[in-house]
């Protein structure tokens, strides 16, 4: 069985696990650090970088430095209306059903922009085992509705990863929890991150982690309350900054945010313009108190829909970069009236979950098994724009329900269904998932077709749809078309158009690593030639060395990384006799060193 | 294959839910589909599909109400709360002139404590027929008496739902 890697694709940053010898672990990236920012930085020529080096691209380069993409998945323009003010991106016309980004004069929807995400991890993960990677597990919010699952599944098949299954957050990070202490009860997974809360309530019982009910808010985390104190500087500033400035803005409040974390008063400090505050944490405190509250009405709800009290959970698990703020301990602390855990690492533990979900789909391990819940009821459009459910939220998944249609009309030959996702009972108050046309559908008196439509929820919390006309026994053939998501020949589209991006991507890199290695190759003989052995080389030597080091510096600012390395071939055989000379003189020295030492 | 048939039971009300959360976890460990991902395809949709059924069965049959109504559709019966007597239509027409007061804010704060009371007391009666007449049932189909008896006993637990269906809806909406 190849390697299945777990992948926590976060709003603010993402990693990629893996379990070896029965012990997850965290892939780091090139540069050594396990979280790679979700953030893309585009460049003029066509070339992207992802995490820390994008990172540092958001205030120089904002237009073309995309983060926060999460927050976008499965989403029209209507849906982040609210947000798009505050955010330097340049929104395409068609963003009604999927919102999408002009970058360069491109237009990127949300899952191609995380699949550079992805193909990022897939890299790492591949750098450091060795081996190519084609199978993921990814998580997602608990509360995710069916297009923002979808749109996730789209971004992995875009990256090249074979989506194996899509888990839960707080889920996952239940699995890497329950891992080492083999607990049993009832516990609470309060998972507050950088877009997203959610709150689910599982039963662990003889390695079966079940989940009983969970809630949550897919728009709500760390940047809403990086908004909040984002609008604070901007009421107190008497001029609209640049998009350049409000990028400056964000990382400055972002730094205050985090520091809060620990200190009682952090400073807000933008240079770009001459603006500077301190800020208190009590004054932080009750600016982010109705954030917080509002994760505490889901954490209720949650409980209700478990049949539980907050005094029945065994334990409460903190996961998620927004758990570190004191006042979201107290106040989680409060409502469950127990200290809430918060010894595992709140950024990993989601990845390290994904990996031990991805070790139980390997075949590796049957002693655990997740069995998780959908967070919305799915239902269907009914007369007068009312919403009937077939399949009541927190119900275990895989889930199924199956209704009867028929024709209004003699000879019809169609049938359209509109299917839901939501709580409230008009079809304009919930999420519309998609519609599906019955076709072909044999003309008969209206009536008179009895078409058996099976609606089924799958592990991944992905609803598909098959259909039977129960008098002739003939499967119906069914057209989809998702209101918020992309259709499969989009998405095969993308693929294609990805292939090209890996082609520019590799290329770009070895370009990169070559200039890298001419650099490090340059100074060392920059200080070769100024040590005193340099004088013991032979004429030709020495013009060879000075041509050599020419040739290097001419080509390396070219994007031909093979004439760069062959350059840096010969510039290496030229030096050679002298880095022995120099590194002889050393030993020698060494030695004698040694014996005046002795001789002492 | 019957919600029943998958737990292995009789067509009984009475449901042991510890038993079958057991069941419930026995059969998934079998069937669930992460223990097939490296299956062939046709394996890996029967695990779905098996699981799914497996999640459906649990669902309906672990909710006391949800399994009468499970049973009743295996014999073709629905409840139909339109078919109910007129002094409970007049009696729930009542309740709904007084939880309209609720939800608009008119109502004090005792006349709405008084009216989830007074829900609360209806839903409980009506909770206590549906275990009696289920109790009955069970009985019933152990001694196994004349059909004519089960469907007698069918029609009263139809009755029983469509009239408690309005009691619940109030209570949902009271929330």
């Amino acid at each position: 069985m190849p390697k299945i890697v777990g992948i926590d694709l976060g709003t603010t940053n993402s990693l990629v696990a893996i379990v070896e010898d029965g012990t997850p672990r965290v892939v780091p990236g090139r540069d050594g650090s396990m979280l790679v920012p979700s953030v893309i930085y585009f460049d003029e020529s066509g070339t992207t970088f992802v995490g820390n080096p994008a990172k540092e691209k958001m205030v120089e380069r904002p237009r073309n430095t995309v983060f926060s993409i999460k927050r976008f998945m499965g989403k029209g323009i209507e849906d982040v209306r609210e947000d798009l003010p505050l955010l330097p991106f340049q929104v395409a016309p068609e963003s009604e059903h999927i919102l999408r980004l002009n970058i360069f004069g491109r237009d990127y929807t949300p899952p191609e922009l995380s699949a550079f995400i992805l193909r990022e991890l897939k890299r790492n993960a591949e750098t450091a085992l060795g081996e190519e990677i084609k199978n993921a597990v990814i998580t997602v919010p608990a509360y995710f509705n069916d297009a923002q699952r979808q749109a996730t599944k789209d971004a992995g098949r875009i990256a090249g990863l074979d989506v194996l299954r899509i888990v839960n957050e707080p889920t996952a990070a239940s699995l890497a929890y329950g891992l080492d202490k083999r607990k049993q009860g009832t516990i609470a997974v309060y998972d507050f991150g950088g877009g997203t809360f959610d709150i689910s309530i599982l039963k662990l019982r003889d390695g079966i982690f079940e989940v009983l009910s969970t809630s949550g808010d897919t728009h709500l985390g760390g940047d809403d309350i990086d908004e909040i104190l984002i609008r604070l500087v901007l009421k107190e500033l008497d001029q609209r900054p640049d998009v350049h400035q409000l990028q400056a803005i964000r990382r400055a409040v972002n730094t205050a945010k985090e520091e809060l974390s620990a200190a009682d008063r952090a400073d807000i400090t933008v240079e770009e313009l001459h603006y500077g505050r301190s800020l208190t944490r009590e004054e932080f405190n009750r600016l982010i108190d109705p954030i917080i509250e509002r994760t505490l009405g889901p954490c209720r709800q949650a409980l209700q829909d478990a049949g539980l009290n907050a005094a029945d959970m065994d334990e409460v698990v903190m996961v998620g970069g927004s758990t570190r703020i004191p006042l979201v301990r107290r106040r989680v602390q409060e409502l469950f009236g127990r200290v809430p855990h918060t010894e595992l690492n709140p950024d990993e533990v989601v990845a390290l979950g994904a990996a031990v979900q991805a070790d139980i789909l390997a075949g590796s391990r049957r002693d655990m098994l997740l069995l998780d819940v959908t967070p919305l009821s799915l239902g269907i459009e009914t007369m007068g724009g009312v919403m009937s459910k077939i399949i009541p939220r927190n119900s275990t998944i895989p889930a199924s329900a199956t209704e009867m249609f028929t024709t209004f009309i003699d000879g019809q030959t169609n049938v359209k269904i509109h299917v839901l996702q939501g709580e409230r009972e008009l079809v304009k108050d919930c999420r519309s998932l998609a519609q599906f046309d019955l076709k072909d559908i044999p003309p008969m008196p209206a009536g008179l077709p009895r078409i058996e439509v099976k609606f089924l929820i799958d592990a991944d919390g992905i609803l598909s749809v098959s259909a039977q006309e129960q008098r002739t026994n003939k499967h119906q053939s069914i057209e989809v078309k998702p209101t918020y998501g992309l259709t499969d020949e989009q998405v095969e589209q993308m693929i294609l158009e990805s292939f090209e991006y890996a082609e520019v991507d590799i290329a770009a890199r070895l370009v990169i690593e070559a200039r890298n290695e001419a650099e490090t190759v340059l100074n060392a003989t920059a200080k070769g030639i100024a040590d005193e052995q340099y004088a013991n080389l032979s004429e030709e030597e020495r013009a060879e060395i000075a041509a050599a080091s020419a040739r290097l510096r001419e080509v390396m600012r070219t994007n031909d990384h093979e004439v760069i390395r062959q350059s840096i071939e010969r510039l290496s055989n030229a030096t050679m006799h002298l880095a022995e000379l120099i590194m002889n003189a050393a030993i020698s020295k060494a030695l004698k060193d040694k014996r005046v030492r002795e001789i002492q | 294959m019957d919600y029943f048939e998958v737990f292995g039971l009789p067509r009984q009300l009475g449901i042991d839910t510890l038993a079958l959360e057991k069941t419930f976890h026995e059969l998934s460990r079998k069937y669930h589909p992460d223990y097939f991902t490296t299956a062939s395809p046709s394996k890996k949709t029967q695990a779905v599909r098996l699981t799914a059924l497996l999640n459906d069965a649990y669902r309906t049959l672990r909710h006391p109400v949800h399994r009468v109504e499970y049973l009743l559709s295996l014999y073709g019966y629905k409840p139909d709360s339109s078919k109910v007597s007129q002094v409970l239509l007049m009696e729930v027409f009542e309740i709904n002139e007084q939880l309209e007061g609720v939800k608009g804010g008119t109502a004090s704060v005792e006349e709405a404590d008084s009216l989830r009371a007074l829900i609360k007391e209806k839903r409980e009666r009506f909770d206590a027929e549906l275990r009696q007449a289920s109790l009955e049932w069970d009985e019933l189909l152990k001694s196994a008496k004349a059909e004519a008896k089960l469907k007698e006993q069918l029609a009263r637990l139809t009755e029983i739902l469509s009239e408690s269906s309005y009691i619940r809806n109030l209570e949902r909406e009271l929330e």
